[in-house]
């Protein structure tokens, strides 16, 4: 037994040198050859693709205008493409596949719960995760190798909630959510800020991701009489709440965060829709170049414009961002590891973006934007204000 | 809560319930007559919403022919269903839970089929989904609501005049209660599994044909709503096509009436509830009597 226990120890030694030496080299495998490898983990198909794909094609884009120009120093950008369908499971096998087996050094993700599932994963491996899209406070705790590049909940319903009470000058609010971590945070985010400031929440229902008929919900909001409704809801059950709120005679104002920016709920509620206000974390056609050539190319090839313009412009960026992490590497003469991704990303800290502007990187895991509103007018989104 | 408000949500719960009692009298059809747990029901829902779609949207067809459409479509995805799997299955005498698997494995088939066709957006049959409304009484009520109320009554009555004064209606009957013994009978068993698939078939279609009216679509949807289904039929009764849609209704409506007691956001799992007390206590069905000799098991 002992002699059995003394060969298996060994052997497990000596394996575990082979491993060490062996994977050493695979530490750089990710800037050897031509290309640059970096990982993105998105929903290709399920509920959430609508967005999902749409985000794909920008970074896709992004890619391919970076390698155009001669990639970084010389070398081609190249992004391994993994489906999560927005299920945290998923993602978490996406992550590990992408560390373990493509030895990326550097993973964009999206979607809070993927972003919360895979922390762990990203933080035990040493992968620089960058969290583009999802909103959750969450994600500024979530470890030392998870970095947001996009605003977190609190920056834009914060500031809708704040501009509501202060601009607005409506006292009494109401808030319905959809009941996931997106929801239930942002949800928690607005009446807070919007107690904070002086105002009141007089109802604040939840309603089932699956669900319907929100009548019941509808009618406690009626019943408390607010002078505004915001909703915390996702692009697949936004127009059936303001439908059926509508057809219920509910007739107050109606805010939402970036996932009402969508030309979908204009089509679907007509006239309904009138005086929806929407955030955006993006800069608008008048506040960067940029932008209407980028809406222009979508219309082009896609005859259309993108669901989710926002988020699609973060995309776009973010491999610029990656190219310049690659960048410092290459200057510093660093192998490409998570560990010096990290050490990258908070050297370089700021970002000067094509379609999203400066991002500045903070330490504290944030990032802070402007808020942008926009509201339906006769059928359209036009700018309302921007929250600095 | 004033009694305006419970009689919108009874109203609403009335109106909602269309297109559920319409899936639900589909399942406990094929499951009397063909005597299997239909799980591909989900599949050929979906498959008559996207022929509609397809219809209005690409060939911009009217709306009936699109319907008409997307039965014909439906009924031919239920026979060849009914042949090929079905038939099969029954010639190698396999078990109820090779059934199960099977229907189940080819409605996530068909799903992921339209996921690849269609994608994963949202989609409704009408682009925009506002509904005219009339005040009644101080009761909200929608154009939506009476077509879906007075689509459903109709299809029921004719349902039942079918199922209670047509000779195939009581072959139906006849095969559900013991299919060898009709087949001595001389009932031609085989065109009788046709005729119920083509009934659920048309059941189906006008109840998605309401969903999509009403509400945005994904490929899984229907999948989801087969719970909803599942439970009416077992509460029900199972052969009890009508008692299934009875249940259906009472579901509907004791889950919206539910926001009188609990969070709007655990009224879905009353669902669940519903299907663990069902299955645990009133497997054959709710019954009176059942319930009485439970609470007497109860007292002793």
């Amino acid at each position: 037994m002992i002699h059995y226990k003394r060969r298996s120890v060994s052997s497990f030694l000596l394996s575990s040198l082979i491993a060490g030496a062996v994977s050493i080299p695979f530490a750089a495998s990710a800037q050897s050859g031509d290309t640059l490898k970096f990982g993105l983990t998105m929903p290709l198909t399920g509920s959430q693709a609508l967005y999902g794909t749409d985000q794909v094609k920008a970074a896709q884009w992004a890619v391919a205008d970076i390698n155009a120009k001669g990639g970084v120093n010389g070398k081609k950008l190249e992004m391994i493409l993994i489906d999560t369908q927005a299920d945290p499971q998923l993602g978490i096998n996406a992550t590990k596949r992408l560390s373990s087996v493509d030895k990326v050094p550097i993973i964009l993700t999206s979607w809070s719960a993927v972003v919360k599932a895979v922390a762990p994963i990203v933080n035990r491996e040493k992968v620089l995760a960058l969290s583009v899209g999802a909103n959750s406070p969450e994600i500024a705790t979530l470890g030392d190798y998870v970095y947001t590049t996009f605003p977190l909940a609190d920056v834009d319903v914060s500031g809708l909630s704040q501009y509501t009470y202060t601009t607005l000058g409506k006292k009494a609010a109401a808030v319905m959510y959809i009941n996931n971590d997106s929801g239930v945070e942002g949800a928690g985010i607005y009446k807070s800020v919007f107690e904070k400031a002086g105002g009141k929440i007089v109802a604040f229902e939840a309603y089932d991701a699956k669900a319907t008929d929100f009548t019941g919900a509808l009618l406690k909001v009626k019943a408390a009489n607010p002078e505004i409704i915001h909703i915390q809801g996702l692009i697949t059950d936004l127009p059936q709440v303001i439908a059926q709120m509508r057809q219920l005679g509910i007739t107050q104002r109606v805010s939402t965060y970036a996932a009402g920016y969508n030309p979908k709920v204009i089509e679907q509620l007509g006239a309904a829709a009138e005086g929806l206000i929407v955030t955006s974390l993006a800069p608008g056609v008048a506040d960067n170049p940029n932008v209407a050539p980028f809406i222009a190319r979508w219309q082009a090839t896609e005859k259309r414009v993108p669901n989710g313009l926002p988020y699609t412009q973060y995309l776009y960026d973010s491999p610029y961002i990656v190219a310049e992490l690659y960048r410092w590497l290459a200057k510093n003469k660093l192998p490409a590891t998570g560990d010096n991704m990290r050490k990258a990303l908070l050297a370089v800290k700021d970002f000067d973006l094509p379609l999203t502007g400066m991002l500045q990187v903070g330490a504290d895991h944030r990032v802070k934007k402007p808020v942008y509103l926009l509201t339906v007018d006769k059928g359209a989104f036009v700018p309302m204000a921007t929250i600095k | 809560m004033t009694f305006e408000f419970l009689l919108q949500i009874l109203w609403t719960g009335v109106a909602v319930a269309s297109y559920v009692v319409l899936f639900s009298m589909a399942f406990a059809l094929i499951l009397k007559v063909v005597k299997i747990w239909n799980f591909t029901q989900a599949g050929l829902m979906g498959a008559s919403f996207y022929t509609i779609y397809i219809c209005l949207n690409y060939f911009a067809l009217p709306l009936l022919p699109a319907v008409v459409i997307g039965y014909g479509v439906t009924v031919c995805a239920a026979l060849l269903f009914n042949r090929w799997v079905i038939e099969t299955l029954r010639a190698r005498n396999s078990s109820s839970l090779t059934f199960f698997i099977l229907t189940l494995v080819i409605s996530q088939f068909m799903i992921y089929f339209f996921a690849l066709c269609f994608g994963t957006e949202p989609l409704s049959l009408s682009k925009n989904i506002m509904s005219g409304v009339h005040l009644v009484g101080g009761i909200v009520i929608s154009n939506w609501d009476l077509q879906a109320v007075g689509l459903t009554t109709g299809v029921l009555l004719v349902l039942y005049v079918f199922l209670n004064q047509t000779n195939m209606g009581q072959f139906m009957s006849a095969v559900a209660d013991n299919a060898s013994l009709a087949k001595l009978y001389g009932i031609d068993v085989s065109r009788v599994y046709i005729y119920t698939f083509c009934i659920a078939a048309f059941l189906m279609t006008v109840g998605m044909y309401l969903f999509g009216l009403k509400v945005s679509m994904i490929p899984e949807t229907p999948l989801q709503m087969m719970l909803f289904a599942v439970i009416a039929t077992l509460l029900g009764g199972i052969g009890n096509i009508f008692g299934a849609a009875l249940a259906a209704v009472l579901l509907s409506l004791i889950q919206a009436l539910s926001i009188f007691v609990i969070p709007s956001k655990w009224q879905s799992l009353i669902l669940y509830v519903f299907l663990f007390v069902t299955i645990l206590f009133f497997p054959q069905g709710f019954s009176i009597a059942k319930l009485k000799s439970l609470l007497q098991f109860k007292r002793t």
